[in-house]
C-alpha cells in the first residue's frame, strides 16, 4: 500500500501542470459549494438575528393591517388579555426634520420616527446607547437619535432636532437625550431613526393610534392560548400576528430563491470539477498504459492497478478539497465583507462557518473525486498487458472517456445535493426549478457527443477559408476521442449555459421590475412622498398648477384583506390612465373599465391575482374593510400592475380607496409635462416639490435605481458562475494538452514534412477555437432554455422572457476566447516538439 | 523430472475485422527446469504471442499451459497474476522501464508490487546483487532516460532477475541493441541459467542469439516447424545452428 502510494504520488508529480489543474478544478468546485453553504448559514443567522432585532424579547407582535393603525381600544383589549405580561405599543412614521444647516441646499432627507412607551419597551427591546441617557419614563419631547442621523445632522446629547408633523400639529422640537448605537436592522432604511416617547409621537402626527404592539407573555402562558384569546377580543380593526419563529421562517423564505440558485450554480461548478478529475485520470491512465502493462506483467493484480489510480485520485482529492475549503470560506468572507448582495432580506451580517457545511462540502468534493476516478481506475485494471506492451498499441483505444459514467456521477451529485442541502423554508416549486435545470444540464452532457461532430464540421466550414491548411490537418482532431471532446465541450457548455441563463433571468427580472412603470404610470416623472399625502392638501393644487405641468395623477399604495389574505392595493385615477393610453388590459374594455374605477365599486386585477384567487372578469372581489365587506366588480384584468410589498396590486378608484377601504393618501404623483416643456417644467417643479417634502425623479431615473438593485443581486451569482467557467477553461487546457501529447508522432512527422512551428501552434489554437465555438453554441441554446425554465416556474411576472442578448454575445465571444487562451500552453507544447525524438520513439 | 513449463495443443486466435488470425496454432512443447530454450522465426510467426501465453500474460483460445504444475491458462486473472509474480520474470524489447522511477526503484518493482519493503534487508541486498550482476552498481539513482539503450535493457534484466524467479521470459531482448551490448545481455541470461539454475525462454529472430540455447524451436505461421537440439555449450558459436537451419531450407 505504501509502495502504491509512492508510485501514485510520483505519477502525479510527473505531470505537475495537469495535477495542479485538476487540484484547482476540484478546489474551485468545492470552493463554490462551501461558499454557498457558508452564505446559506450566514443568511440563516442573519434571519434569526434580524428577527431578534425586530421583535426583541417579545413573544408576539400584533401589527395593524391598515394604515389607520390600531386604536386605543385595541391596545386596552390586549392589556386585559390574560397571560399578557408586557404590552409595548409602537408608532412608526416617516417625516422630515426641519432644514438642516449642515446639509446645505440638497433635498431634505427623511427620518423614521419611532414612538415607544419607555417602560414596557425597555422590557422587550434593547436599544443600546452610544452616549447619553435613555428616554425618561414620564415622556416629554425627548429623543434618542440614531448614530447615522446624529452624524449627518451634527446632533449631540443635549442638542435639539425639529421634526415636521401633521398639518394640525406643525413642527415640534425634541431634545436629544441619547445617541443610539448603530444596529444592523435600523427601522429606517438609511439608518436615520429617532426614538421618542409614544405620546410625543402621537401628538406630532395628530393620532391616537399605534402601528404595532409587542407583547411579552407571562411565564407558563402558551402563545396559542393568547392568540386564541386575542382573536376573540380584537375586533375593531384588522391586524396581523407574528411570532419570532414565524418571522424567522418568513425572512428565510424571502431568500429561498437566491439560495437555491446559489446551490444550483455550486452543483454545476462541482460537476465541472468532477469532469476535470475524470479527464485527468483517464488521460494519465491512457498515457501510462504501457507502464500499467509492464506492472501487470511483473505481477501487479487488477485490484492493485485500480487501487493505484484511486490513490492518485485521493491525493488530488485531499489537496483539492483542502484548498477548496479555504477558498470557499474566503469567498464567503469576501461576499460577507462586501455586505448585502441584494439588500433587504439578503443582508449578510457576519461570517458564519457551519462545521456541518464544511464536512458536507468536503464529503461531496471528495466523493465526487473518487466517484469520477472509479471509471478510469476500473478501465486501467482492464488494460491487457499484452496489448499494452505491443508496438501496435493505439493509446486512444485504451481509454475512452465514458460519458455515461460521468452522467451517473452528475445525477448522484444532484440527488445527494438535494437530499443533503440544508432545507430552507421554500415551497415545492422551489425545488422544481433547480431540478429542471439540473436535468437539462445532464441532457447537455449526454447529448454533446452527438452534437460535437456536426457542429464541429459546421464551425470548421466557417474557418476553412481563413486557415485552409490548418483546418484540413485539424479535421480529425475533434473526433480523435469523441467522448473526451464531448466532455470538454460539455463542461464548457454547462458553464456558459449557467451564465446565459443567469443573464437572461437577470434581464427578465429587470424588465419585470421596471416594466410596470411605463405601463402603469401616466406621466413623465414621479413625485414621491415619504408619508401619504391626503388629496385635499392645498400644496398639491399649487404643484398641479405649476408651469409646464399638464397633469398630476395621484397613486396611493395600501393593503386590503381578501378572504384572510393580505393583498396590495393601489388607488389610481382611471381617467388619467385612459387619457395617457396606459394600462393595457388582457381582458375587459379599457374605455369602460378605467372610468368605472373612478366611478367606484370596481376593481382591475392583475392577471397573477385573478389566477390565484380564481376570480374572472365580471366576478366580484370581496374586500374586508373595517368590520364590513365591500364587493368590487372586476372590470378588467391587466397582465401587469404596480408591484406592492408582496406581489402586484389590485387597482381601485380613489373614491373607493379613501371612503370605503381606508387609504389615507397618495405616496406617488405621476407628473405629465406639457409636450416640449419638460425641462423647464421640471426645473420649476423641483423647488416647489422639495418645499412640500416631495422628491421628483424622472421615470428613467426610477428605472435605473430599480435596475441597479436587480443587477447587484445577480452580480454575485454571476461571479460564482464565472468560477464554473474557469473550471471549464482548465478542462480545455487539459484536453488540448492531451491531444497534443497523443499526436506527438503525427506532429513530429508533420514538422519533418515542413510544418512550421507557427503552423503547429495555430493548429492547436484552431482546434481550441472550434471546441470553444461548439461549446458556446450548445451553451447558449441550453442557457436560454434553462433561463426560460427558471423564469417560467417563478412567480408570475407577466413579461416575455428576455434572453439577455448581451450575455449571449459575451458567452459566444467569451467561450471561443477562453478556449483560445486555454490553448496557449498546449500550443506551446506542440510548437516545441522535437522532431527527431518524436519520430525515434519506438 | 517434470517439466517446469508445458504447452498442450495451444492455439491463439485473434478476431479481426474480415476474418480470424491464428497467431499460434496447436503448439505443444515442454521445457525442463534449468533449460535455455529459444523460439526463432520470422516476424509475425507468432513468437511473442506464444511467449505471452507461456508466461500467463494472455489466455489461449484453446489448449493449456502448465507452469510449474499449475494450469495457468485456466486460472483467474488474479491467480495467474500472483503465479506470474512468484515464478516468472519478463524482459521485453521495448517499454521495459517506468520512466518515472529511478534505476533502483525499477529493479525494486517486483518487491514493491508484492508489498515488500525493498529499502532494507534481504530485498535491498538482492537488488544490489542484481544490479552488480549486470554491472550497474553506482547507477541506482539514475533515471532511465539518463541511461544508454544497453544499460536500460540491463536494468530490465536486473529487475527480471531480482526475485530469482524459476522462469525467465525474454522477448527479443537484444532486438534493439548493437552487437556488443546484445552480447552482454545474452551472456548474463546464459549465466543465470547455467550458474543460477534458472529456466530461460528466449524469443529472437537472430540466429546468433538463439545459438545460446540448449534447444531451438523454429516457428512458422504459428506452429512449430522444427526443433533443433544444440545441447549446453560454453562457446555459443552460431555456426552449428546456422548449418542446421540451412539444412532445413531456412
Ligand atoms: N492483438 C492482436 N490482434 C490481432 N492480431 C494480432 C495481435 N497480436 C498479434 N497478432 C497477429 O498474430 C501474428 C503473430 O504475431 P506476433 O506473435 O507478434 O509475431 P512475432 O512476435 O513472431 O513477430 C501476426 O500476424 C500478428 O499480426
Ligand atoms: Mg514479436
Amino acid at each position: 500500500m505504501r509502495a502504491l502510494n509512492a508510485l501514485a504520488r510520483r505519477t502525479l508529480v510527473a505531470r505537475p501542470l495537469r495535477s495542479v489543474l485538476t487540484i484547482v478544478g476540484i478546489a474551485l468546485g468545492v470552493g463554490v459549494l462551501v461558499a454557498a453553504l457558508v452564505l446559506n448559514a450566514g443568511l440563516d443567522a442573519a434571519a434569526e438575528q434580524s428577527a431578534h432585532d425586530q421583535l426583541g424579547r417579545a413573544d408576539l407582535r400584533v401589527a395593524a393591517f391598515l394604515e389607520s393603525g390600531l386604536s386605543p381600544a385595541s391596545v386596552t383589549a390586549m392589556t386585559t388579555t390574560p397571560g399578557v405580561a408586557v404590552v409595548a405599543p409602537e408608532l412608526d412614521q416617516r417625516t422630515y426634520p426641519a432644514p438642516n444647516p449642515l446639509a446645505g441646499s440638497g433635498l431634505p432627507v427623511p427620518v423614521t420616527v419611532v414612538g415607544v412607551d419607555p417602560e414596557p419597551d425597555a422590557a422587550l427591546h434593547d436599544r443600546p446607547l452610544a452616549g447619553g441617557s435613555p428616554l425618561p419614563a414620564d415622556g416629554g419631547n425627548v429623543a434618542l437619535v440614531s448614530d447615522a442621523l446624529a452624524r449627518a445632522n451634527g446632533l449631540v446629547v443635549g442638542g435639539t432636532i425639529t421634526l415636521n408633523g401633521s398639518a394640525e400639529s406643525g413642527p415640534r422640537t425634541f431634545r436629544v437625550s441619547g445617541i443610539l448605537a448603530p444596529v444592523p436592522d435600523d427601522p429606517d432604511p438609511a439608518g436615520r431613526s429617532i426614538v421618542v416617547p409614544l405620546q410625543a409621537a402621537q401628538a406630532l402626527f395628530s393620532t391616537d393610534a399605534v402601528d404595532l404592539v409587542d407583547l411579552g407573555l407571562a411565564r407558563g402562558t402558551s402563545v396559542t392560548s393568547v392568540t386564541a384569546e386575542l382573536e376573540r377580543r380584537l375586533s375593531v380593526e384588522p391586524y396581523t400576528l407574528t411570532t419570532p419563529d414565524e418571522l424567522v421562517a418568513r425572512l428565510r423564505a424571502a431568500t429561498a430563491d437566491f439560495r437555491i440558485t446559489i446551490a444550483l450554480v455550486a452543483a454545476l461548478a462541482l460537476f465541472g470539477g468532477a469532469f476535470l478529475i475524470f479527464n485527468t485520470l483517464a488521460m494519465t491512465v491512457a498515457e501510462r498504459a504501457r507502464d500499467v502493462g509492464l506492472l501487470r506483467a511483473a505481477g501487479m493484480t487488477r485490484r492493485q492497478v485500480t487501487l493505484l489510480v484511486l490513490i492518485s485520485a485521493v491525493h488530488l482529492g485531499v489537496a483539492g478539497v483542502a484548498l477548496g475549503l479555504a477558498a470557499g470560506v474566503g469567498l464567503a468572507a469576501a461576499v460577507t465583507a462586501l455586505g448585502s448582495p441584494g439588500g433587504g432580506a439578503l443582508a449578510l451580517r457576519e461570517l458564519v462557518i457551519p462545521p456541518g457545511g464544511l464536512v458536507l462540502g468536503a464529503l461531496l468534493g471528495f466523493g465526487v473525486t473518487v466517484a469520477a476516478a472509479l471509471e478510469p481506475a476500473l478501465r486501467a485494471a482492464r488494460i491487457s498487458p499484452v496489448e499494452a506492451l505491443t508496438a501496435r498499441l493505439d493509446q486512444t483505444t485504451v481509454l475512452r472517456a465514458r460519458i455515461r459514467w460521468l452522467s451517473l456521477v452528475f445525477a448522484v451529485v444532484g440527488v445527494a445535493g438535494i437530499a443533503l442541502w440544508p432545507s430552507t423554508a421554500s415551497g415545492s416549486t422551489g425545488i422544481l426549478r433547480p431540478l429542471g435545470v439540473f436535468a437539462l444540464m445532464l441532457g447537455v452532457a449526454l447529448a454533446s457527443p452527438f452534437l460535437v461532430g456536426p457542429l464541429g464540421a459546421l464551425v470548421g466550414a466557417v474557418t476553412r477559408p481563413f486557415l485552409p491548411t490548418e483546418e484540413r490537418l485539424n479535421r480529425s482532431a475533434l473526433t480523435r476521442d469523441r467522448s473526451r471532446t464531448a466532455l470538454t465541450v460539455g463542461g464548457l457548455a454547462v458553464a456558459l449555459a449557467v451564465l446565459v441563463a443567469l443573464g437572461g433571468v437577470a434581464a427578465t427580472t429587470r424588465q419585470a421590475a421596471i416594466a410596470w412603470l411605463t405601463d402603469v404610470v401616466p406621466g413623465d416623472a414621479l413625485l414621491t412622498a415619504v408619508r401619504p399625502d391626503a388629496l385635499d392638501e392645498p400644496q398639491l393644487a399649487d404643484l398641479a398648477a405649476g408651469p409646464g405641468v399638464a397633469r398630476l395623477s395621484p397613486i396611493g399604495m395600501f393593503a386590503v384583506a381578501v378572504g384572510g389574505l393580505r393583498l396590495d392595493a393601489a388607488a389610481v385615477v382611471g381617467a388619467d390612465l385612459l387619457a395617457d393610453g396606459r394600462l393595457p388590459l388582457a381582458a375587459g374594455d379599457r374605455a369602460t373599465a378605467l372610468p368605472a374605477l373612478d366611478a367606484g365599486g370596481s376593481v382591475i386585477l392583475p392577471a397573477s391575482i385573478s389566477d390565484r384567487l380564481g376570480i374572472p372578469l365580471g366576478g366580484l372581489l370581496q374586500v374586508l374593510a373595517g368590520r364590513q365587506t365591500v364587493a368590487l366588480r372586476v372590470v378588467g384584468i391587466a397582465s401587469r400592475t404596480i408591484p406592492g410589498t408582496s406581489g402586484e396590486s389590485v387597482l381601485v378608484g380613489w373614491s373607493d380607496a379613501t371612503q370605503r377601504l381606508g387609504a389615507l393618501g397618495a405616496q406617488y404623483f405621476a407628473v405629465r409635462y406639457v409636450p416640449g416643456q419638460a425641462a423647464a417644467a421640471a426645473a420649476a417643479l423641483e423647488p416647489l416639490a422639495r418645499a412640500d417634502a416631495l422628491e421628483l425623479a424622472p421615470l428613467q431615473a426610477v428605472e435605473g435605481s430599480i435596475g441597479a438593485s436587480v443587477d447587484r443581486l445577480f452580480a454575485l451569482l454571476t461571479a460564482l458562475a464565472l468560477v464554473a467557467l474557469i473550471v471549464a477553461g482548465l478542462g480545455i487546457v487539459n484536453t488540448l494538452s492531451m491531444n497534443v501529447l497523443e499526436r506527438v508522432r503525427e506532429l513530429g512527422f508533420l514538422r519533418a514534412a515542413g510544418l512550421t512551428r507557427r503552423q503547429a501552434r495555430r493548429l492547436v489554437m484552431l482546434e481550441a477555437a472550434v471546441l470553444g465555438a461548439v461549446g458556446a453554441i450548445i451553451g447558449v441554446v441550453a442557457g436560454v432554455v434553462a433561463g426560460v425554465i427558471l423564469a417560467a416556474l417563478g412567480p408570475g411576472i407577466g413579461v416575455a422572457y428576455d434572453p439577455g442578448w448581451w450575455t449571449i454575445a459575451l458567452a459566444l465571444v467569451g467561450g471561443v476566447g477562453l478556449a483560445v487562451v486555454a490553448s496557449a500552453w498546449p500550443a506551446h507544447l506542440a510548437a516545441r516538439i522535437e522532431m527527431v525524438r518524436a519520430l525515434a520513439h519506438e | 523430472m517434470s517439466p517446469i513449463l508445458e504447452a498442450r495443443e495451444v492455439t491463439k486466435r485473434y478476431r479481426l475485422g474480415a476474418g480470424d488470425v491464428e497467431a499460434v496454432r496447436g503448439v505443444s512443447l515442454a521445457v525442463e527446469p534449468g533449460e535455455l530454450v529459444a523460439f526463432m522465426g520470422p516476424s509475425g510467426s507468432g513468437k511473442s504471442t506464444l511467449l505471452h501465453l507461456l508466461g500467463g500474460l494472455d489466455q489461449p483460445t484453446s489448449g493449456d499451459v502448465v507452469l510449474d504444475g499449475a494450469l495457468i491458462s485456466r486460472l483467474s486473472d488474479d491467480a495467474a497474476t500472483k503465479l506470474r509474480r512468484e515464478k516468472t520474470g519478463f524482459v521485453f524489447q521495448f517499454f521495459n522501464l517506468l520512466p518515472l522511477l529511478s534505476v533502483w526503484e525499477n529493479v525494486a518493482l517486483p518487491f514493491t508490487i508484492a508489498g515488500e519493503d525493498a529499502r532494507h534487508g534481504d530485498q535491498a541486498a538482492a537488488i544490489r546483487a542484481a544490479l552488480a550482476s549486470v554491472d550497474l552498481a553506482g547507477k541506482e539513482r539514475n533515471r532511465p532516460d539518463q541511461l544508454s539503450a544497453g544499460e536500460q535493457q540491463r536494468v530490465a534484466l536486473a529487475r527480471a532477475l531480482v526475485r530469482r524467479p524459476a522462469l525467465l521470459l525474454a522477448d527479443e531482448p537484444t532486438g534493439n541493441l548493437d552487437f556488443a551490448t546484445g552480447t552482454e545481455i545474452l551472456d548474463r541470461l546464459w549465466r543465470s541459467c547455467h550458474e543460477g539454475g534458472q529456466t530461460v525462454v528466449l524469443v529472437t529472430h537472430d540466429a546468433k542469439a538463439a545459438a545460446y540455447a540448449d534447444r531451438v524451436f523454429v516457428l512458422h505461421d504459428g506452429s512449430i516447424r522444427d526443433e533443433i537440439q544444440l545441447g549446453r555449450r560454453e562457446d555459443h558459436g552460431a555456426a552449428p545452428l546456422i548449418a542446421r537451419l540451412a539444412s532445413l531450407g531456412l
